[in-house]
């Protein structure tokens, strides 16, 4: 985003402590089935709001900033007091107009409720295209008209992408936009480059585990990039979205073995960058790639000092070590989440052509194996590893239709509490629900 | 009761919450009266409630109408970028967005008060005093107009829409660039301008790469227009006065002849040496088609602004890449030259020469103007307002009926968007 981070609306109204976010779900956590379950639903949101984006065709930049709304609005109100789908279609339809790829509020309307409604069961979202752009009134209001959010991809870019002769796919090489990075970056000391491996590159985009190999990069390829996966939490209400990049960053290089290798080493050992895999995200033209490659293995000559890297972009080790420690932990409690089959058919593919030998489970490596060795290796301070697997609890899976049934009880519970208070004193909530009936 | 209105409408209850926490314009504001009706809205001057009693002008965005009945149909994308890029920024030469209040379906933008405006000092100096602008006068604002352009550029900003009528000016002469409605984050793609929205930029300030076709431009384009501006200070009448040429049945983009022959015939037809990309612009083989004209700026500076002339040619470069930034205007040797440019751009001038104040009108929008006892100073004036606008006010209500555009329309619907008795509050107005 081009504003000045430091001055914008992003920094200074909306980076929030953990506290406020703990009152946030004050009353959600009351009828939630465990703290936990609301973790669940951090997941499952980002997720319905990333399928409506995809239906409607949005790049991944405006899903982003859909789910960042979608935090917002959470920070000021109760998921039992709302109806989150609703809310949903009203932050991709704002989100949509807000990075200037507007979408038409009808097919808003029909694809969300197709969506909802067929995969979901839900059947109360409205048809009528004014409920829609009403709920979009309330939500630009609370979102206090500040519509204008900065998102990590563009630190990443900035870092390593350009001359790092990586080529992303279509829909992220639109957030590579050759004006994206124009301007001077906003933290640290405007120095320092990262020269990462196109596959290094591809994970800190794609996700962990995921290492895509070039054929692996067509449409459905069930990729998720680390960043995307933030979303899936509310780092980006905690953090700024520079620090959440270079955790990610700092994630790949952690776990990305090849990439560890080659920056210890004289790139002449590394692997060259393949032409092939250049061109073969399934026909999407990418840029800079045959200019870049050359580029980047000249200056691979040179070993790369990743400390010095690190160290070199002044920001606080200690707060980018807890980021990435919070984005393992949002990897193991996604493992335990599961997308029905036929909701999401992208899983099962992903899991053939990862070929996760750890009991399917897409983030088993991080989870059971790398995460142990990052804590052990001392390069992450806060040190609490994300989970326990002895826990019985731990096992238990839990899928869209259950927190759906969730939602729906943590509601209707809230609701019959408003009526009929335990404490005894009555809460107009009948009187307000007529009022508002009257009204219209 | 309340669970089947659940089923049917899970969010009644939090609409209830939020509307009786809100606060209504007129809770917060007087309204003095109405500025002006623009492309997508109208402006109205506009005293705060609170006990610094600020002046403010509101801009009510159009509500949406379906027929003769408001209701939402989704926020212009015009509004959300205006709202979305101006809650990002603050500069002394960028007019100041205060508040936006969402309420009934509308958008009210509470912006700082400016109590002039460019193509109103134009008109004071032509019409009324009848002499050009002095040269301290021209260059304070330009000066002015250039350093929040700077602001806007270094944000990445284009502004897109700069002419007389959206560059305001204090009445402690600061100015102040608004109507961000067009603007756009230049990291985004640049879609040529009549695409998406249906406005189009004032034709005659429009840059030549854009009248040739060009499907990628940049800051240069505000660059052009500030050019445009600033002799339109000078001689009191747009330099390039064109006819813009429509849209055709299709929605084809037309080749803007008239426009361009008007640049032509004082900066002469570009070259290749001097712009080397113009060949490849879409519009090229009509523009050499047209009868060729040398360049003869200087000539038309000499009478009106022989000083300026050096900056205006440097803005008026054809080349995007070769114009001035505003950063580099800004350095120019004219603003070092005496005399130079002051913050208050209306400091050399005697009492009488300073532009008037706004007026405001009375005329529609009768909603919004509270009635009554008052008792305010500007209450009182705003009741005199009232008798002499009275007739005219009534005469439109009688028609807004029939008429479907222009003010009377806009008045009925004001009307029914604020709800709560249209008819009786007309009666009140008129009886
Ligand atoms: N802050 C302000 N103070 C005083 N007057 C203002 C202010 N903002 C706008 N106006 C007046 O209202 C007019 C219309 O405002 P603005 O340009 O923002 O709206 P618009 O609907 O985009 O208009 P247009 O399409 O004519 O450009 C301005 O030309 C100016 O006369
Ligand atoms: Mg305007």
């Amino acid at each position: 985003m081009a504003t000045n981070f430091w001055s914008s609306s992003h920094y200074k109204r909306w980076i929030v402590d953990r506290a406020t976010l703990h009152q946030a779900r004050y009353y959600d956590l009351q009828y939630a089935d465990s703290p936990e379950h609301l973790g669940f639903l951090n997941i499952f949101f980002a997720n319905l709001i990333s399928k409506l984006g995809k239906k409607l065709q949005l790049r991944q930049r405006v899903i982003a900033t859909a789910t960042v709304f979608f935090r917002r609005f959470y920070v000021k109100n109760s998921y039992c007091e709302t109806d989150p789908f609703i809310v949903i279609a009203a932050c991709c339809y704002v989100a949509a107009k807000a990075e200037e790829a507007p979408v038409a509020i009808r097919s808003v309307v029909t694809e969300a409720r197709t969506l909802f409604g067929d995969e979901y069961g839900i059947k109360t979202f409205p048809s009528d295209n004014s409920k829609l752009a009403e709920m979009e009134f309330y939500l630009v209001d609370e979102l206090e008209c500040d519509l204008t959010v900065f998102h990590p991809y563009r630190t990443l870019v900035t870092l390593c992408g350009k001359e790092g002769g990586v080529s992303l796919p279509q829909a992220e090489a639109g957030e590579a936009d050759a004006d994206d990075s124009d301007g001077p970056r906003y933290w640290g000391t405007g120095e320092g480059k990262l020269e990462l491996q196109e596959g290094a590159l591809q994970m800190a985009w794609y996700g962990l585990p995921y290492c895509p190999s070039p054929q692996a990069q067509d449409a459905q390829a069930p990729v998720r990039f680390i960043i995307n996966d933030t979303y899936r939490s509310e780092l980006c209400l905690l953090y700024s979205p520079h620090l959440i990049a270079i955790a990610a960053i700092y994630l790949t290089l952690v776990f990305h073995a090849p990439t560890r290798a080659s920056i210890q080493q004289p790139a002449s050992s590394a692997p060259s960058h393949s032409g092939s895999s250049h061109h073969s995200h399934s026909g999407s033209p990418t840029r800079r790639s045959s200019r870049s490659t050359t580029h980047s293995q000249k200056k691979q000559q040179q070993p790369q000092d990743v400390i010095g890297f690190m160290a070199g972009l002044n920001v606080s080790m200690t707060l980018v070590a807890t980021i990435a420690q919070e984005i393992i932990s949002l990897y193991a409690l996604w493992d335990r989440y599961s997308e029905d089959v036929h909701a999401d058919s992208a899983r099962s593919s992903f899991l053939h052509k990862s070929g996760s030998a750890s009991g399917g489970t897409r983030r088993g490596g991080v989870k059971a194996g790398r995460s142990a060795s990052v804590v052990s290796s001392g390069t992450i301070t806060s040190g609490n590893t994300p989970s326990t697997q002895d826990d019985s609890a731990q096992n238990e899976i839990v899928t869209p239709m259950s927190l759906v049934q969730l939602l729906l009880r943590m509601r209707e519970q809230r609701m019959t509490d408003l009526a009929h208070p335990p404490s005894g004193r009555p809460v107009a909530v009948n009187k307000m629900l007529e009022r508002t009936q009257a009204a219209g | 009761m309340d669970h089947n209105l659940l089923v049917s409408d899970p969010m009644r209850l939090y609409r209830a919450k939020r509307d009786s926490a809100r606060k209504r314009v007129t809770d917060k504001y007087t309204i003095l009266g109405f500025i002006s009706s623009g492309t997508y809205g109208r402006v109205y001057k506009a005293q705060s409630k609170d006990v610094d009693g600020r002046i403010h002008a509101i801009k009510k965005f159009k509500p949406d109408k379906e027929g003769d009945v408001v209701t939402y149909t989704g926020i212009s994308q015009s509004a959300i970028r205006e709202i979305a890029l101006n809650r990002e920024i603050t500069h002394e030469n960028v007019v100041a967005l205060k508040e936006v209040i969402l309420e009934d379906k509308s958008i009210y933008m509470v912006f700082e008060y400016a109590e002039h405006d460019f193509l109103q000092v134009i008109h004071h100096h032509s019409q009324t005093l009848r002499q050009s602008i002095s040269v301290a006068v021209l260059k304070s604002l330009t000066y002015q107009l250039l350093n929040g352009l700077l602001y806007l550029h270094d944000a990445h900003i284009i502004h897109r829409d700069l002419k007389p009528a959206n560059i305001l000016i204090t009445s402690s002469g600061v100015v102040k660039i608004g109507d961000l409605g067009l603007a756009r984050l230049t990291h985004q793609p640049l879609m040529p301008l009549v695409a998406g929205d249906k406005v189009v930029v004032t034709i005659w300030y429009r840059a030549p790469e854009l009248l040739l076709g060009a499907k990628h431009y940049n800051k240069a384009v505000d660059i052009w227009a500030v050019g445009c501006v600033m002799a339109e200070l000078a001689s009191l009448r747009p330099i390039f006065k064109g006819e813009e040429a429509k849209l055709d049945s299709k929605k084809n983009v037309p080749f803007q002849k008239d426009q361009l022959l008007k640049i032509f015939e004082i900066l002469g037809t570009p070259s290749e040496r001097e712009w080397p990309k113009v060949k490849d612009l879409p519009e090229y083989d009509g523009m050499k088609r047209l009868d060729h004209y040398s360049n003869r700026l200087q000539e038309w500076c000499q009478s009106r602004m022989p000083n300026g002339a050096q900056l205006l040619k440097e803005l008026f470069a054809y080349d995007p890449d070769k114009r001035l930034t505003a950063g580099e205007a800004l350095q120019h040797r004219w603003f070092r030259e005496e005399p130079l440019p002051t913050r208050n751009a209306f400091v050399s001038l005697s009492a009488e020469r300073v532009p008037p104040h706004r007026r405001i009108t009375q005329d529609d929008a009768p909603s919004m103007m509270p009635l009554g006892a008052g008792g305010s100073h500007v209450q009182g004036q705003v009741s005199q307002m009232q008798a002499t606008a009275q007739a005219h006010l009534s005469q439109q209500l009688s028609h807004s009926h029939s008429n479907q555009s222009g003010k009377a329309g806009s008045a009925a619907s004001f009307a029914s968007v604020s709800g709560g008795g249209g008819p009786s509050r007309k009666k009140a107005r008129l009886g």
